[in-house]
């Protein structure tokens, strides 16, 4: 999030795209409802289903799954057309808009209109909309990022907001609330095959500088990979792991893999989810760490599972991070029960037993306290330099004495400081950013322009040569130079160099324009591509996917091969899955809880009225969805206008059944979960993010009939 | 005297049962009985609302009008209690009731918890407060305790109000007034 949930508050109009805020982020919708209230802010719902979100919207707009980078783009091409991009934010902070233009202006009302399905009036109307409610907010969620182009898609609603100057401004920005408990913080610690924590990557610099952090030799380091080229080659992604076991689809790694360790981790929420059962079934060693015998565990055939009982977060105490990059210091309620560890026991454990707790523990003495501090130490990049366990414990121990709209506290022991020290927290005395790339206030006190991250000057494929960095006139107040600057050399590894950028008054990395044409991305501006599976074969010749890709996070990963313009005959229903309120992720806590249970007690499939009379089901019949990859589920109707006539909706939490089979009985006794039911992701369709190789979870055909 | 009122607030209320939940989970309550809960209307289209239900807690209550046992009664503050020691759950209430609020145990008509059920306003009931006996019959007494019911505490929008009815009307009474008028520090 560029800003955070509070600032919304600021808000004069909230865009939704790929997101279902009610059910997801119930907690959240304090602020927007609030905007909706006082500001009288338009509420703009886009989304193939007609959501919770969608009831408290003013504005619905029902799009066809898989089609929001050509309707993003439809509506910057009416921003550009009709004169209301913000001219003076285009000429002084953003690149390449000449070649966003030409890529464009492809995508009139008309030709949005037959891509996306909505009226081309829609598309004109929601545009001005925009246009003449500023500053507003835009939020997306895995509606925009789970599809095949899920990076355009995020780029395309980057650029939006970029074409209406909403960036770095109170009440504007890019809005991505994140779906789970301090998932932002695992982000930042880059619990991810291709990055170090703190987004260094996996270079070797990126090696030797957490090294050194860590107190460890580079030379030890590398001496436990297989060798320096796979320290330094990405690894297997939480979609495409299970390739790795059955290699169904080429692997690219010295030998197949043998253990899976799931540390609070749901196997149900991964696509292929048939495929990922066989992987389980063949592997060597299954181990699952959670305070619950999760559906991993049931599912699993073979004996090959340890269960590593592990504690709440009531039971543990340390920082957590807020989808808004706030820091809080989570304080331990009551202490473990029964034989559950907590995580930190449970690592030390392992630790200890391969051999390198001497090494692992060096700056370690005290839990999590140390922990905390040696990742300010480390994690220059995005700057938790300043994120000190007593700073962050003073901000949770006072937090009532912060505003509630900008989030600083009015006096008091935080005095100026921003609550939870939103990163980048740049020195120990810095008092958060609040608001990502805001110019109205110097970098010391939580102003910030844009990342000088590529260079200072581009050549464009047309010739056409620009500078990067942000025009004269444009910086922070108190800047050394009050124009576009590159970043300071060093600042990513050199605690130093941040503190003497921000003594100056400027940004250690860099002040430059936000870019509009990513020339390290297979599509530089972002375009509309027909999802793999597509139910208009008309236009996968129009607008077909990119080439296969081999070697994507060591598996070859299929696009153009994969795209079959017949599959729509056999598979007619577009397949889109999401959350309910009362469950979440995989389900394993909270299909344990039995009020839970009791209010969500089993999976189902929306299905249009249309859609039922024609296939002769009634509301409660039993019905059989299948993927075109084999999968299969047994689910309940429910008939609802929520979904057109074309699109069938499965929430994605239940597991406990596989293809019609009860897996209840490998449960540990009595610890069932109190509703169990068939994962939806056994029918989610192949198709990854050519970029993140993210699941195109909200894409994809299927087929019913009667149980 | 006060005088206790719900009120929730249609434009608010998200449909995220957070109230239904707390209150369970803070009176431990059996499944299958639902002193609360949230009614969708329109579900799935344009005009699609939602609003958190209990005993209202009425002026003049008709449970307490038909009730043949005499088991209903109103606290001076307006809060509608069940005596599950003289209750015979008939279920008249529960016919004179324009909410549906009153609940009757499912396995047997005299359950573990007593006969009629219903939300207590988180004000326990006839046995001594704080008592054993108050807290299995009637769950937890928060307004002895200064505190505001469960649900509404629980309640993320602020959709669902509880206490003084003069206080929360006034809440609700400034945020109608400040709806969709774009201003923010001046009401009028």
């Amino acid at each position: 999030m560029t800003n955070h949930f509070n600032d919304i508050r600021h808000a004069k109009l909230v865009f939704f795209i790929g997101s279902n805020a009610a059910e997801a982020h119930p907690v959240a919708m304090q602020h927007i409802l609030y905007a909706k209230e006082v500001n009288n802010a338009p509420i703009i719902v886009v989304d193939p289903r007609f959501t919770k979100l969608a009831a408290k919207a003013t504005d619905y707009v029902r799009i066809r799954p898989g089609t929001d980078t050509a309707f993003l783009m439809g509506l910057i091409n009416q921003l550009i057309q009709n004169e209301w991009y913000d001219k003076e934010f285009v000429r002084t902070r953003v690149a390449g808009f000449e070649e966003l233009k030409e890529v464009a202006a492809h995508y009139t009302p008309e030709v949005v209109e037959d891509i996306t399905g909505v009226p081309a009036k829609e598309v004109v109307r929601i545009a001005k909309l925009m246009a003449t409610h500023r500053p507003g907010t835009v939020v997306w969620c895995m509606g925009l990022t789970q599809h095949h182009i899920g990076s355009s898609n995020t780029r395309a609603a980057c650029i939006l907001q970029l074409m209406l100057g909403n960036m770095g401004v109170s009440g504007g920005g890019t809005n991505i609330f994140r779906g789970h408990d301090n998932v932002q913080g695992a982000t930042d610690m880059c619990v991810l095959s291709h990055s170090l924590p703190g987004y260094y990557g996996l270079s070797e610099k990126a090696w030797r500088h957490w090294c050194e952090v860590w107190g460890v030799d580079y030379e030890w380091m590398k001496s436990r990979f297989h060798s320096k080229e796979y320290m330094e080659k990405p690894g297997f992604t939480l979609a495409r792991w299970y390739e790795g076991v059955i290699q169904e689809d080429k692997i690219y790694q010295y030998t197949p893999i043998k253990a899976v360790v799931f540390w609070g981790c749901s196997s149900t929420s991964q696509s292929q989810y048939h495929k990922l059962k066989k992987a389980l079934d063949k592997l060597e060693l299954v181990v699952i760490i959670d305070p619950f015998p999760t559906t991993t565990a049931a599912m699993c055939e073979k004996d090959n599972v340890y269960l590593l009982p592990s504690t709440s977060q009531y039971e543990t105490e340390g920082s957590v991070t807020s989808s808004c990059r706030q820091a809080q210091w989570r304080y331990k309620v009551v202490d473990p029960i029964y034989d559950s560890k907590t995580d930190y026991e449970i690592l030390q454990e392992f630790v200890k037993r391969f051999g390198f707790a001497d090494k692992f523990f060096k700056n370690i003495k005290k839990i999590p306290e140390d922990v905390t501090r040696e990742i300010a130490r480390g994690t220059l990049t995005i700057g938790l330099v300043g994120w000190l366990p007593e700073r962050i414990k003073k901000h949770t121990d006072n937090w009532h004495t912060f505003d509630i709209d900008t989030l600083q506290a009015k006096g008091g022991p935080c005095d100026g400081e921003y609550y939870g020290l939103p990163w980048p927290c740049w020195t120990e005395e810095h008092p958060g950013t609040p608001i990502l790339y805001d110019i109205s206030k110097p970098v010391a006190k939580g102003g910030l322009p844009f990342r000088a991250r590529f260079g200072t000057e581009y050549t464009y494929p047309s010739g056409r040569k620009e500078n990067l960095l942000a025009a004269e006139g444009v910086a922070n107040p108190g800047s050394e130079i009050m124009g576009g600057y590159p970043e300071f050399k060093g600042w990513k590894t050199d605690v130093r160099v941040i503190k003497e950028a921000v003594k100056r008054g400027m940004a250690p990395f860099g002040n430059a324009r936000a870019r509009c044409y990513c020339w390290n991305f297979p599509d530089p501006v972002p375009v509309h591509r027909e999802p793999l599976h597509s139910p208009r074969p008309d236009l996968i010749k129009k607008y077909p996917t990119y080439p296969d890709k081999p070697n994507h996070y060591r598996v070859y990963t299929r696009f153009k091969s994969e795209q079959k313009p017949e599959l729509v005959k056999e598979f007619p229903l577009v397949l889109i899955t999401g959350r309910v309120v009362e469950h979440m992720g995989g389900g394993d806590e909270t299909r344990s809880n039995k009020y839970l249970a009791e209010l969500m007690p089993e999976v189902y499939a929306e299905i249009n009225p249309r859609v039922a009379n024609n296939y002769g089901l009634r509301e409660g019949d039993m019905i059989w969805v299948e993927s075109p990859e084999g999968g299969r589920i047994r689910v309940k109707v429910k008939i609802t206008d929520r979904v057109d006539d074309r699109t069938i909706f499965i929430p994605y939490s239940f597991g406990g059944m596989f293809m019609g089979r009860s897996m209840a009985a490998n449960y540990p006794d009595g610890l069932v979960p109190y509703a169990i039911g068939e994962p939806a992701n056994i029918v989610v369709n192949y198709g990854y993010d050519i970029k993140t190789q993210i699941q195109a979870t909200k894409e994809g055909l299927c087929r019913i009939r009667k149980a | 005297m006060a005088r206790m009122k719900f009120i929730c607030d249609t434009e608010r209320c998200v449909a995220c049962h957070g109230c239904v939940v707390a209150c369970k989970e803070g009176h431990h309550i059996p499944v299958g009985i639902n002193r609360r809960r949230v009614i969708i209307i329109n579900e799935g289209k344009p005009g699609e609302r939602s609003i958190s239900i209990s005993c209202m807690h009425c002026s003049d209550p008709p449970c307490m009008a038909v009730c043949p046992a005499g088991a209903i009664y109103q606290r001076d503050d307006g809060i509608v209690l069940v005596n599950k020691d003289i209750c015979i759950g008939c279920g008249y209430c529960l016919m004179a009731c324009p909410f549906g609020a009153p609940q009757f145990p499912k396995n047997s008509s005299f359950g573990a918890r007593g006969v009629m059920d219903k939300c207590t306003f988180c004000a326990g009931g006839p046995a001594p407060t704080f008592s054993e006996k108050e807290k299995r019959l009637y769950g937890q007494n928060r307004i002895a305790e200064g505190k505001v019911p469960l649900c509404a505490g629980m309640c993320a929008t602020k959709a669902l109000l509880a206490g003084d009815a003069d206080v929360i009307s006034k809440i609700y009474a400034e945020r109608v007034a400040r709806r969709g008028n774009g201003l923010k520090e001046k009401i009028f």
